[in-house]
């Protein structure tokens, strides 16, 4: 592959057929991690796509009284009973309020049509480092974590990210944060002397803000830390669907995101890691820069990024490399992403493409039309799939129920002959259904494809379709190398 | 369901291990088809084992976990009850074929799901530490295929290069593969992504309709097994075990979120033992969880990530139920680190004795190959006698 599709192939989404090739790709990298972030709305430029309208990009505040709203209806629908007349105002409330498929849809229209297609990529992997499951009421909040609280902190540094996604209310649902109260909370105390009342602490955060957000097993903190980052935590967040003057009432507030419930948080101050933490508000910032600075955390998030974006195996020399850049700028997100770039590039090794990024990468190379435009977002055929339902049969979503771990980096995990299968049925059905606007043989001119992968798809006859197939599944676009 | 009786036995002292081999090849390889066949469900998440089978003879389980505790449990004897969802396998165990082995885990105890998932299923000395799961290396031992129905293909299963995985696509607009472009493809790659292409295309000329819900998936398992030249071993996951939170519903603790997921268990076990007619008399059918939870119930109505749990058994090749156990006690002092169900019993040696006898191998060489353990314990006698 040439240079320029084999850089945008390991750190972005692939040109499409109607982008002009930069000619210098560091110049082109930097323009992008540069820019302010842009948290909402469509980078492009394409005659045919709509941008998104702003009516369909709610904040939060929206997006709760959405799903107080939907909550209501359904609630009334559900006694009421009279056959599809029901159904029917029941479709139209998941419609009208609910908003997961909306922002799967939004998030899709990016990736095969935005212009800042590194970003994306660490858009990403930072929303999979930060997994926010669907489960509860987090499928109305993802859409606006992986925008507002991942994208849109880019240009800040790792502190500011981790402590924003943190407070966040789609991971302090997720993680069952909100209701976790501290053990000698006025709360705790409180229920203990009425007989159904239960309020007490949740780990469950404390634990995987540990273990999987930072500092890592291999850090070796006890039970003890993660009680303590538990009880650090417990206040935090407040139930999605709670009226604005019940919030009023309990945190003061009226924005979902940064809510603290004081009667439910731990006095006095707490011991994390050998690190004492203040009691009150401000104990989590301090904690999560206590941790965001962790030589641990460092170690084990520049091995995760360079996993990810440089090599199946990278070498310690790369990982110690960006663990330097982190050091030496504190954790500047910009320049630690600059330098995952620069050695992803100048590894000659391939990297295995995640079955998600392999797809936007289809469809952008052959210039495709496999995703409906927003307007018909609710409406689809017996061709083209709705957009939720391509990625969970690719198995790979951000809007799926899945586990705090996220989707792994190690290429064992998407080994397996249904995986596969997946591949060859999606390059089949955008063939079929998208339009693909270039062949085989004018992708493989473009890229520059290698004498290897050109003999695979001469080897398998005339068909056109077979020849894109057997393209989009090859060992060089599929990231797979045989060393 | 009326009340049950169930024969408690204690576990024999670990170092009691019999050479007893009930008839299989002493040494080495299976020559043949396998005596029988072993299928894992595992519970993703961390299954409350106190919650699944409680121990209600134990004086301290109600003081400190009534709200997660079913009312409407199933008496299965004096000691333990067992969920009200679990009615297949209450059957099951009042025909005798169906046991459970109870305070047990892998013996892991750092808490954390992943590192968990990863030593259960890798079967190593610790998490991380293998390439290659332990059903896999027990079937590379014997010579034989399991399948995993899955998308993936699961670590447990890794390492023999036969073993394949089944989850039928739902791909709109798009057709099935013929065999042949397949082929071509497979040529184009190498090593393992050349096998995985090879066996789509073997694949692509049968089409087998399944839905994907977890009881179909092992009824269709069951099914493939009972063939001739089916697999001989299945792996299902369970997700959403994790009940961090609303375990049991308020003012019904029959029902909730780990009562939905123990229903879903149940079904799988009936539809293994639709699917497999027969060849049920001859199966193994266990569960494999990372870790129990807490014996204390959290703040929000849930339990937090613990140690020992219990593992369900069912399947022909089991002659009598019992819940085999050698019971910890639940007060602070037996408690692990003061938290947490104590495993008294190795999980592993649960896993070992049904390799031995759905495959056939010889305990001292599952224990060093498969567990890479040679001490492991030996307590086939325990389950199948």
């Amino acid at each position: 592959m040439n240079k320029q599709f084999r850089i945008a192939q390991k750190t972005g989404l692939m040109f499409r057929d109607d982008e002009i090739l930069p000619e210098d790709m560091n110049a082109w990298i930097q323009s992008q991690l540069q820019a302010a972030s842009p948290a909402l709305g469509l980078a492009s430029s394409y005659a045919d796509v709509a941008p998104w309208p702003d009516g369909l990009q709610p904040d939060l505040s929206r997006r709760a009284a959405m799903w107080r709203r939907y909550r209501d209806l359904e609630k009334q629908a559900r006694e009421e009973k009279n056959g599809q007349e029901t159904q029917a105002a029941r479709q139209a409330n998941r419609h009208e309020n609910l908003t997961a498929k909306l922002d799967e849809h939004k998030f899709v229209q990016r990736n095969v049509y935005g212009a800042d297609q590194v970003k994306l990529r660490f858009t990403a992997f930072w929303a999979n480092h930060f997994t926010i499951g669907n489960t509860f009421d987090t499928g109305q909040m993802i859409g606006h974590a992986i925008d507002e609280g991942i994208l849109a902190k880019f240009n800040g540094s790792f502190a500011d990210l981790l402590y924003g996604i943190t407070t966040h209310p789609g991971m302090l649902t997720y993680l069952d944060n909100v209701w976790s109260a501290g053990e000698r909370s006025e709360q705790a105390k409180g229920c203990a002397r009425k007989p159904d009342c239960q309020a007490g602490l949740n780990d469950n955060l404390g634990r995987e803000l540990l273990e999987l957000h930072t500092v890592s097993v291999a850090a070796g903190y006890t039970e003890e830390d993660i009680n303590a980052a538990a009880n650090v935590l417990a206040g935090w967040g407040i139930d999605f669907g709670e009226e604005l003057p019940q919030m009023r009432k309990r945190a003061g507030g009226t924005n979902h995101w940064n809510v603290y419930k004081k009667r439910w948080a731990q006095p006095g101050s707490k011991k994390v890691m050998g690190q004492s933490i203040y009691a009150g508000r401000n104990g989590l910032r301090q904690l999560t820069d206590f941790l965001a600075s962790h030589e641990a955390t460092i170690d084990h998030i520049s091995t995760k990024l360079c996993q990810h974006f440089v090599s199946d195996s990278p070498s310690t020399k790369q990982i110690e490399a960006v663990k330097l850049v982190w050091r030496e700028s504190e954790g500047d997100l910009q320049l630690i992403h600059t330098k995952v770039l620069e050695l992803a590039i100048n590894s000659p090794d391939a990297k295995f493409i995640w079955p998600m990024t392999w797809l936007f990468q289809v469809v952008r190379l052959s210039g495709a039309t496999y995703f409906k435009g927003w307007e018909d977002i609710h409406d689809y055929d017996d061709k083209l799939m709705n957009t939720k339902k391509v990625f969970e049969e690719l198995g790979q979503s951000f809007w799926s129920s899945r586990q705090p771990n996220g989707y792994s980096d190690d290429k064992d995990e998407w080994m397996s002959a249904e995986m596969f299968e997946r591949r060859v049925r999606f390059a089949d059905a955008i063939y079929r259904n998208g339009k693909p606007r270039q062949s085989a043989n004018e992708i493989m001119d473009r890229i520059g494809a290698s004498q290897q992968t050109r003999a695979l798809v001469a080897s398998v006859g005339p068909s056109w379709r077979d020849r894109f197939i057997a393209l989009m599944c090859s060992p060089e676009l599929m990231g797979l190398d045989y060393v | 369901m009326s009340k049950l009786t169930v024969g408690r036995r204690n576990i024999l002292k670990a170092g009691a291990a019999s050479l007893f081999l009930a008839g299989m090849p002493v040494t080495g390889f299976a020559k043949s088809k396998p005596p029988g066949s072993i299928s894992v469900i595992i519970l993703e998440g961390g299954m409350d084992g106190l919650a699944a089978m409680p121990p209600i003879g134990d004086p301290d389980l109600m003081r400190m976990r009534q709200s997660v505790t079913p009312d409407n449990y199933l008496a299965l004897n004096d000691f333990f009850g067992l969920h009200p969802s679990l009615k297949f396998y209450a059957q099951l165990m009042a025909s005798g074929h169906a046991s459970a082995v109870h305070a047990t885990a892998f013996p892991y105890t750092k808490r954390s799901h992943f590192e968990g998932q990863n030593l259960i299923e890798g079967g190593g000395l610790s998490p991380f530490s293998e390439k290659t799961g332990w059903l896999g290396r027990a079937l590379d031992l014997s010579g034989v295929a399991g399948r995993s129905l899955s998308l993936d293909m699961p670590l447990i299963l890794r390492g023999y290069h036969e073993n394949d995985n089944f989850y039928p696509a739902s791909i709109r607009g798009s057709k099935k593969p013929n065999a042949d472009l397949l082929n071509m493809i497979a040529m184009g790659h190498q090593m393992d992504a050349a096998q995985l292409f090879t066996k789509l295309a073997r694949k692509s000329e049968d089409s087998v309709q399944v839905p994907r819900d977890p009881a179909s998936l092992a009824k269709y398992a069951g099914r493939a097994m009972a063939q001739t030249d089916g697999p001989v071993a299945s792996v299902i996951r369970v997700s959403e075990f994790d009940s961090h939170s609303n375990q049991a519903e308020s003012g019904n603790t029959n029902e909730g979120r780990l009562a939905r997921q123990l229903s879903v268990v149940d079904d799988v076990i009936a539809g293994y033992r639709r699917g497999l007619g027969k060849a049920w008399n001859d199966a193994i059918i266990l569960t494999l969880t990372e870790f129990g939870r807490t014996v204390a119930v959290n703040g929000t109505r849930g339990t937090d990530h613990g140690y020992g749990s219990v593992g369900l058994l069912a399947g022909g090749s089991l002659s009598n139920s019992g819940v085999i156990t050698d019971w910890p006690g639940l007060s602070k002092k037996d408690q692990f680190e003061k938290r947490d169900l104590m495993a008294t019993i190795d999980y592993r040696s649960v896993c070992a004795a049904c390799i031995e006898k759905s495959l056939g191998l010889d305990h001292d060489l599952i224990a060093a190959k498969v567990f890479q353990q040679p001490e492991l314990p030996r307590i086939f006698d325990q389950l199948f006698t």
